[in-house]
């Protein structure tokens, strides 16, 4: 059962020429960011390290394919370290020095809002499903067919422009990087 | 005898039975004995807060000063337990609140706590001097302004390693001037401080012993925080950076002779940001240093590490970075000879580079350390045969966690399984009460540990073992277990169920992604009447209720007196019982459940 440090090195090294693509898509993730040319590969696999995510689950896959059980696996869950003491040396090099990214979402019709930590969520899945847990409603997904009722709601954000955006349409990193806000509005507004 | 002696002796001889086990123990002996106990004691431990309810604890305990509660499985710190899991201390705080009791103390471990509960916490108990929050979250810094401000008698605040969000308010600055009491101040957590508030805040406190400061904190403020506390034992610096040569800097200057004056400092941390060339000016404080934590400094590595370890002779407690590498290590070994506890972190736990720390400097530290007895190792290999030497030169371990950073690595030298290795260790250290296991191992491990580790309370494991033989031996064997936390490994529903009895003489069991079935959830649940089981069931799987030959993924389980909880999030299912009674409340189940 031992893992040969060729294959340790393939699956995670930041310097590979391993495609980030399929990095990103072995996560939960399903937006790949489309590589552009190796600088804009590179900041991709930056921002990963940066936020810890699709690398690490990434790198835990090729490691560690789970023969008895077939569930999702959980990102940061190894090595045992703290979140806190993790993410203090993932930032370091960036000086940003965050563990969690709590943001404000709302629900049309509902004054009280709640909060919801989005590193927690390792992708845009995680991320209705998380919502779907707090609100009681059905959110589509991005990508479905628009209906137009006022039975579903679709997710939405505010952007670091002010501007309010649907859910879904950039790379989950770089939505990341904007997200101010959520809001869930009814389908039929939009 | 000692029935002839009024109850004010015994309450006498009771002051000095201080360990929380110990007085569980007093108040088993007869009724009499249990009733002075009861109204006697003041400090009290309860290791779930979910293991019984406030009310109870407030009925048993009326005069109850100090509390600790400890909420989420440890499983928490790695990701394993989802947001909104549980743990809230608010029930608890609100009923201390209505109650008559004094409360002075409160520490909580792994708890969500909210500004409202800090706000009421801070305005009910007059007495209240020491709040201390490990790994907490829920709450924001005007939580600890309503504590900075209505905790007229404060002493000590310790925030370590929460999540706290950081309003744009000056928390700090709600300390009132009257406050002169603080003995233990640490916000190394946060990221913003309002420095002034805070050079007066210490300037006001000469009781002040223990300072550890976030990295908002500069040098400069450092040296004219340290020149109003000269007597500090505990410091833990913020920002240790300095934009120019230290040579030409009066303010560097400045800062070695105010250190000189630091006589008393025995505890060092921080450095959370640093520019080596700095460093000297801690040189004198680290000959007296009994405790270095260096697990946040990434900055500080190579010679100038090595230079500093040089200098801490009288070291008992070091945490490191793993940039300290096997060297480092060496030096460790030939200097700090009085070393009990070393833990080594990874300083790019996600990295594809090597981890700088192997085999080799574990064995140099337990060769030139023999009174190390608590170790936490993140590391890139292991063999048997460090582990086999390491056991014979330190047989007094009474913490052991080494954590190899592939899964299920085996002995790269001989590609063999880790058994044997840690099989010398439990065999050796008698007096083991923590475990944690990694690398490649087989059931065997597991059945050295049922027979050896006979003082073995709390065991983790991971990627281990072989069959249900292998829980099987270390849950018959270990008499002393009280948590047992495993995470994917191939142990089922025949292992799980074979002696459901041993639960109820456990604090918590935790499995995940092992191959235990729903259905085996629900006979364990339906057996046993005090055992609270919890299926966390986030993925959504709507067929998942109906087929008890699914696998759960996540299952905690508890012993309890309260089921079910009330707060239990959707994802959360506690499953159904035959027979509850809880209003049975024995006394010697108190000790169990608080344990």
């Amino acid at each position: 059962m031992g893992i040969t440090s060729e294959q340790h090195s393939s699956a995670s090294s930041i310097d590979s020429s391993s495609d980030p693509c399929a990095a990103a898509a072995t996560s939960s993730s399903s937006f790949c960011p489309p590589i552009q040319g190796n600088n804009s590969a590179r900041i991709d696999l930056s921002t990963d390290l940066r936020l810890g995510l699709s690398i690490s689950s990434s790198y835990y896959n090729d490691l560690f394919p789970t023969p008895t059980t077939t569930t999702r696996v959980q990102p940061l869950s190894w090595p045992p370290i703290r979140s806190i003491l993790r993410s203090a040396h993932l930032d370091k090099a960036l000086d940003h020095k965050q563990s969690s990214l709590f943001i404000k979402i709302y629900m049309e019709g509902i004054p009280i809002g709640r909060k919801l930590n989005l590193f927690a969520q390792d992708g845009y899945d995680s991320l209705i499903t998380t919502i779907a847990h707090m609100f009681p409603t059905t959110i589509l997904c991005p990508g479905a067919d628009r209906v137009h009722s006022d039975k579903y709601h679709v997710l939405t954000y505010e952007d670091k422009e002010g501007d309010w955006m649907m859910v879904g349409d950039v790379p989950w990193e770089m939505f990341l990087n904007n997200v101010k806000r959520l809001k869930i509005t009814r389908a039929d507004r939009c | 005898m000692m029935n002839y002696f009024p109850d004010e002796v015994l309450e006498h001889v009771f002051d000095f039975v201080t360990s929380h086990r110990d007085r569980n123990a007093v108040s088993l002996v007869c009724k009499l004995w249990y009733r002075v106990e009861r109204f006697s004691r003041q400090r009290v431990f309860i290791g779930n807060c979910y293991a019984i309810s406030p009310e109870r604890l407030i009925a048993r305990f009326p005069g109850v000063k100090a509390l600790t509660l400890k909420g989420k499985p440890h499983f928490a710190d790695f990701n394993l337990v989802p947001q909104d899991w549980g743990g809230y201390v608010q029930p608890w705080i609100e009923a201390l609140a209505r109650s008559r009791i004094g409360l002075e103390e409160l520490r909580l471990k792994r708890m969500v706590v909210s500004d409202e509960s800090l706000d009421v916490l801070s305005r009910s108990f007059t007495n209240f001097k020491s709040l201390v929050l490990v790994s907490c979250e829920g709450f924001t810094t005007d939580g600890l302004a309503a504590i900075a401000a209505n905790c007229w008698f404060l002493r000590e605040l310790d925030l370590q390693e929460n999540e706290i969000e950081e309003k744009k308010n000056d928390w700090l600055g709600c300390f009132p001037d009257s406050c002169t009491s603080l003995v233990s101040l640490n916000f190394a957590c946060l990221k913003e401080v309002n420095l002034a508030a805070l050079e007066r805040l210490v300037a006001r406190n000469p009781n002040l012993k223990s300072l550890k400061l976030n990295g908002a904190v500069t040098l400069e403020a450092l040296q004219r925080i340290l020149m109003r506390a000269p007597q500090l034992v505990d410091l833990g610096t913020g920002s240790f950076v300095l934009d120019r040569d230290p040579n030409d800097s009066e303010t560097y200057k400045k800062l070695r002779a105010t250190i000189l004056q630091c006589r008393s400092i025995r505890n060092l941390s921080g450095f959370l940001k640093v520019t080596p060339r700095c460093l000297p000016a801690i040189y004198p404080i680290c000959l007296n240093l009994t405790y270095l934590n260096l697990s946040y400094a990434a900055g500080i590595h190579g010679s100038e590490l090595i230079k500093l370890i040089r200098l801490c002779g009288k070291l008992q407690r070091l945490w490191i970075l793993d940039c300290i590498e096997d060297k480092g290590l060496e030096v460790v070994a030939s200097t700090c000879k009085d070393l009990q506890e070393l833990r080594v972190f990874p300083s790019d736990p996600f990295g594809a580079g090597h981890t700088a720390v192997t085999e080799t400097g574990l064995v140099a530290i337990s060769s030139g350390c023999p009174k190390l007895n608590s170790l936490l190792y993140l590391c890139q290999q292991m063999t048997n045969a460090a582990l086999i030497a390491v056991a014979k030169n330190c047989p007094n371990f009474i913490r052991f966690r080494l954590c190899i950073r592939d899964p299920a690595k085996p002995d790269p030298v001989t590609m063999q399984p880790l058994d044997e290795g840690f099989g010398a260790i439990v065999q050796s250290s008698k007096r083991l009460r923590r475990l944690s296991l990694s690398g490649l191992l087989t059931d065997r491990v597991l059945l050295y540990i049922g027979k050896y580790a006979e003082q073995l309370e709390m065991l983790s494991i991971a990627f281990a073992g072989e069959s249900d033989k292998g829980m099987l031996y270390v849950l018959n064997g270990c008499k002393k277990l009280r948590k047992l936390e495993i995470r994917d490994s191939p142990f089922g529903d025949m292992a799980l169920l074979r002696d459901v009895g041993k639960y109820e003489t456990m604090r918590s069991l935790w499995m995940s992604s092992c191959d235990v079935t729903l259905g085996g959830c629900k006979t364990l649940a339906k057996k046993m009447p005090r055992l609270n089981v919890e299926i966390i069931n986030e993925n959504d799987q709507i067929k998942f209720a109906h087929e008890d030959s699914q696998k759960v993924e996540k299952m905690y389980l508890y012993r309890t007196l309260v089921w079910p909880r009330d707060d239990a999030p959707e994802f959360v299912w506690t499953l159904e019982k035959l027979l509850f009674t809880p209003g049975v409340l024995l006394e010697d189940q108190w000790s169990s459940l608080t344990n």
